[in-house]
């Protein structure tokens, strides 16, 4: 057993090493000399692979680190943090929407004094912190936004304005479907449902003038004359994608752009940078990004504001200090260079290019954090099962909606966030 | 063999599935019927961030003197199961309705009900296509040439031993969008987007099942036929009996007791239906049971309500098995 | 008679090859596309010629340490192979001997047990494993295959079992031999190709299991099917090229597995399933 697990840290470690730049200086976090053994656990996007290489090319001595990359991390992390024992991670890298839930049931440790200890060895930014109520809650290292990707190529031909609204979307969607004999489904968004569906509606819904909740209560609101109208504004969008639209994930609206067979589509940020690359794009250099338009005139941008961040368990093992600064190693200036544009960087030192610079135009567009409230999840899910034959005209919205709304009182009344009986 | 002996041989394998089967399906009930919930006060936050600062009224768990969030946890009976089969009664404004509204959809869409079906369908839909197929390609395999046999059993077996998830992906990839079974039938003229609405998704997961499970059926239905008594065969060709008729009154009955285990197999696995759908579906249009219980649990992280569906999932395959394990055991009972 | 028999045979072979050929059609553009680029491999329309490249493999196998995911599905299969039948031989020859009703309740209970979506025992298990501080380790998860796979281990050994006739277990006793020495000298050599059979099909499950190994297993323990089913939702054309690398190579063993041991397969059943 024990030979096995020196033979796997030695295999990792010296891979760890392969990978990192060959100007890095041996990692603080080696020459500190921890003794502990380490568990995290982060999503597997392409830049938690780097960053986890990162953080077990501290490996060595007493320090050994284990880096769990899973897609269902949401749970991984909801469980070992709620858990009555010990919690099984020390730490974990969570976006906003999994922070808040988590930072509601209070099962954060606050880093505050940790950042106080090791913030200035380790050149931690302010811009990086998130702080509730001045106590630092999570390091945030990556941000994320919604933008609208568009071939600038098509749009200087027919010479179409950059839309602001989804109306100016879809007019530049009708007038390339007849031009471009090509391109039958100009736009490609991410209409798969369940999750995705339910971002798009959050984003257009927003972006109406909408809410989800009733101020100051958990009570829904989404059913409400917005929502219908985020609904029939959806509908609208529909003719004009493909009608495998609603099984579509992000990977294949990115593939409708990368092979020509769309113009243009409101995507994640983090994923500009893969339209320039020829492995896997053939429309290298032809597509430009802009802030997601507005549901209606006058609207803000339909996009919302994401970051992701480390958190540390209120349950987690006595090793803190440790997974501190393993942590602020696998984030520090050097590893945000190497990896420069795997995501957009919160760091200062990110060198945006040509396709790092949605946050900067949503922030401009005026869009707005994803919503902090912990009971959001539940409603975001509830809406996403019945977006689909809403949209499609299967249920009439307006009933769709209420009954999302009265499945999410259910949820929320089994989570304690309604209590019954009151209004 | 006496009682003791029984006992000492059989001990290990049984304290294996005592603790890590029997056991965690009590804890399920339990779970079930339980519910803990963290008691949520309002509070104003100031929360800042790489995006700014934003003033932020939510909700928050109240805590104990050590920090953690004090838990109710109470007896909930049958609410959890309630709530999965639709029968809750509650609109969207928090009044109660009347007990015709169906479920909290309000318009008689119940999503377990809903998986329930499909799985039903998805079941009953293989059984037949697995056992016919299997037993043709059986008895076709036992004309096959010895020298192409092996590879013909080989290549045969391959969509059973491949790997659930890497099967069901490699079909989806051969059915996407611009994949290649979409071209060959846009060249005769039909256009159909697998993905896209429920009857051709819930057609590729059923053709999913019958291409991973025919070869079962296949081989054992291929050995059993290498048993087939070669001299009532042979009397009943001497009889003056038909092809047909040989394979109907000595093959066949030869054969029954295995068709009765393959569907006995088949049936438990296919009520569990989980890879393809969780593949080529995602839970859009189409969820089966287990995958249900598998969202709830860890995309809605409810433990409890997930054990509810577990539970209700069990229910099920128990009112469908017993028949069959009471006839299968009847079998055996007969040829002791 | 004669020339319409060989052409029956000839449509026969032609027949079943093609159906073969079709059956396996999936697992053939599986592996053509895994040595493409992204951007021909999902092509839109469809590329039948496409530049050949081995990148993907490299990415995955070097990059991603997919060796390590390798060994440890080398390491939890061979485990559960051995002690699935080394358990389940014990009891399967119990309960082939055993004439009680207590063996036919418990039978039927154990069968019943196969029925058990295996997504409704993971809440358990963590709480489980946690508290003994065992989770993110490959003895919890063979533990756990192991006693997912008794039921119908011990189901497919007790009818190999049943087969061999008692009087051989009473002649190795008259000889002197108690019944443990009778079962491992006498029995167990006699039911070796029906171990063979059973512990194929165990193989196949400790193999293939993709729901339990995820939950379980973390980072550098993750098995195969665990470690490409990451690559393949992790929203990147990357990343999703390597799972499709590791998609088929998780294939090439299970193909080598079915040539060499077709043989034994079919009469290992032969032997023993006959019965059901």
């Amino acid at each position: 057993m024990r030979r096995r697990n020196l033979l796997q840290a030695a295999l990792s470690s010296g891979l760890a090493s392969g990978v990192m730049p060959s100007n890095a200086t041996e990692p603080l976090c080696r020459k500190a000399g921890l003794q502990a053994r380490l568990e995290l656990v982060a999503n597997s996007f392409p830049v938690m692979q780097h960053l986890a290489k990162i953080a077990t090319g501290c490996n060595g001595g007493d320090l050994q680190v284990n880096f769990k990359l899973t897609p269902r991390v949401k749970y991984e992390v909801e469980t070992a943090f709620a858990s009555a024992g010990k919690s099984p991670f020390d730490a974990a890298v969570v976006s906003a929407g999994v922070f808040s839930d988590l930072y509601a049931r209070s099962q954060i440790y606050p880093l505050t004094d940790l950042v106080r200890k090791y913030g200035a060895r380790y050149q931690l930014e302010e811009r990086m912190l998130v702080r509730m109520d001045g106590e630092v809650m999570a390091i945030a290292f990556m941000q994320n936004t919604q933008n609208l990707y568009y071939r600038r190529d098509l749009f200087e031909r027919h010479r179409i304005a950059i839309p602001a609204t989804y109306d100016q979307m879809l007019q530049a969607a009708k007038l390339l479907r007849v031009k471009e004999p090509g391109i039958a489904n100009p736009i490609a968004q991410t209409f798969a449902q369940g999750w995705d569906l339910a971002t798009e509606f959050t984003n257009l819904l927003f972006s109406m003038g909408g809410r989800f909740f009733i101020p100051g209560s958990a009570e829904p609101a989404f059913h409400s004359s917005e929502g219908v109208s985020t609904v029939a504004l959806m509908r609208s969008l529909l003719p004009y994608m493909s009608p495998n639209a609603l099984s579509s994930n992000s990977d294949d609206v990115m593939n409708q752009l990368q092979q020509g067979r769309a113009a243009m589509g409101v995507l994640w940020a983090s994923r500009a940078a893969r339209m320039d690359d020829p492995s896997a794009s053939r429309v290298i250099g032809l597509i430009d990004f802009a802030a997601a338009p507005a549901a209606r005139l006058g609207g803000t941008s339909a996009a919302h504001l994401w970051w992701d961040g480390v958190v540390l368990p209120r349950n987690g093992p006595a090793q803190r200090e440790a997974t501190f600064q393993v942590l602020m190693e696998m984030l520090s200036a050097d590893s945000v260079a190497a990896g420069n544009d795997l995501t957009i960087w919160v760091r200062g030192n990110y060198k945006p290019g040509r396709t790092g610079v949605g946050v900067e135009l949503a922030m401009a567009g005026g869009a707005k954090t994803w919503p902090a409230e912990p009971f959001f999840t539940l409603a975001h899910a509830q809406v996403g099962k019945v977006l689909a034959d809403a949209i499609k005209g299967i249920r009439d919205p307006a009933q769709a909606l209420a009954g999302a709304a009265a499945s999410y009182r259910l949820a929320a009344i089994e989570k304690g966030y309604i209590r019954e009986g009151h209004a | 063999m006496k009682r003791k002996s029984f006992l000492q041989f059989s001990a290990p394998s049984l304290l294996l599935m005592l603790a890590l089967l029997a056991f965690p399906m009590l804890m399920t009930l339990w779970l079930s019927v339980c519910n803990c919930t963290p008691q949520m006060a309002l509070v104003t936050v100031q929360q800042t961030g790489p995006f700014g600062a934003t003033t932020v009224t939510t909700q928050r768990a109240k805590v104990d003197a050590t920090g953690r969030a004090l838990l109710d946890c109470s007896f909930v009976g049958l609410n959890f199961y309630r709530n999965i089969l639709g029968m809750d009664k509650s609109n969207a404004n928090g009044n109660e309705t009347s007990p015709t509204k169906q479920g909290s959809a309000g318009d008689g869409y119940n999503e377990f009900i809903g998986a329930l079906r499909f799985t039903l369908l998805y079941t009953i839909l293989t059984t037949p296509f697995i056992l016919v197929g299997g037993l043709a390609m059986a008895l076709a395999m036992n004309h096959v040439t010895h020298r192409l046999k092996g590879l013909f059993i080989a290549a045969s077996l391959l969509p059973f031993i491949i790997t659930p998830v890497v099967g069901a992906l490699s079909i989806k990839w051969l059915f996407r969008d611009d994949g290649l079974v979409p071209y060959l039938l846009q060249q005769v003229g039909i256009q159909v987007f697998w993905m896209a609405q429920a009857w051709s998704a819930q057609l590729l997961v059923i053709f999913y099942g019958i291409w991973h499970v025919m070869p079962f059926a296949f081989i054992v239905f291929y050995a059993g036929l290498q048993g087939v008594p070669q001299d009532s065969l042979e009397a009943a060709r001497l009889d003056g009996a038909s092809r047909w008729q040989q394979f109907r009154y000595v093959t066949l009955p030869h054969l029954a007791s295995l068709l009765v285990f393959v569907t006995l197999i088949h049936l438990m696995d296919a009520y569990r239906v989980f890879e393809p759908v969780l593949v080529l579906t995602r839970g859009a249009f189409t969820t089966s049971v287990q995958y249900l219980t598998y969202a709830v649990l860890l995309e809605e992280n409810n433990a409890y309500k997930a054990s509810a569906a577990a539970i209700l999932t069990l229910i099920g395959i128990g009112v469908l098995l017993i028949p069959l394990l009471r006839r299968t055991w009847r079998e055996q009972r007969g040829s002791d | 008679m004669k020339s319409s028999t060989i052409t029956a045979r000839i449509a026969l072979h032609l027949g079943l090859g093609a159906w073969l050929l079709l059956a396996c059609l999936p697992i053939f553009w599986m592996v053509l596309i895994s040595l493409r680029d992204y951007v021909d491999a999902f092509s839109s329309p469809l590329k039948w010629v496409a530049p050949i490249t081995f990148e993907n493999y490299r990415r995955l196998w070097v990059a991603q340490a997919f060796y390590l995911n390798f060994f440890n599905t080398a390491v939890v299969t061979l485990s559960v192979v051995t002690v699935s039948l080394t358990v389940g031989c014990l009891a399967g020859y119990a309960f082939s001997r055993y004439r009680g009703s207590l063996g036919f309740w418990l039978l039927l209970v154990a069968l019943a047990f196969r029925a058990i979506p295996h997504s409704t025992l993971l809440p358990a298990f963590f709480s489980m494993f946690d508290a003994m501080g065992i989770r993110n380790t490959i003895f919890a998860l063979v533990l756990v295959l192991v006693a997912i796979n008794q039921p119908f281990t011990i189901w497919m050994l007790r009818s190999f079992f049943m087969h061999i006739p008692a009087e051989l277990d009473e002649a190795a006793q008259i000889d002197g031999c108690t019944r443990a020495q009778a079962f491992r000298r006498v029995i167990v050599p006699v039911m070796w190709p029906g171990i063979v059979t059973t512990g194929l099909f165990s193989f196949l499950l400790a193999y293939n299991d993709f729901l339990l190994s995820s939950a379980l297993t973390n980072g550098e323990k993750m098995t195969m099917p665990a470690a490409i089913a990451n690559a393949i939702t992790a929203e990147s054309e990357t990343l999703l090229m390597q799972g499709v690398a590791g998609a088929v190579s998780i294939t090439i063993p299970l193909i080598l597995l079915v040539a060499f041991f077709q043989k034994q397969i079919v009469s290992g059943l032969t032997q023993g399933a006959v019965k059901g």
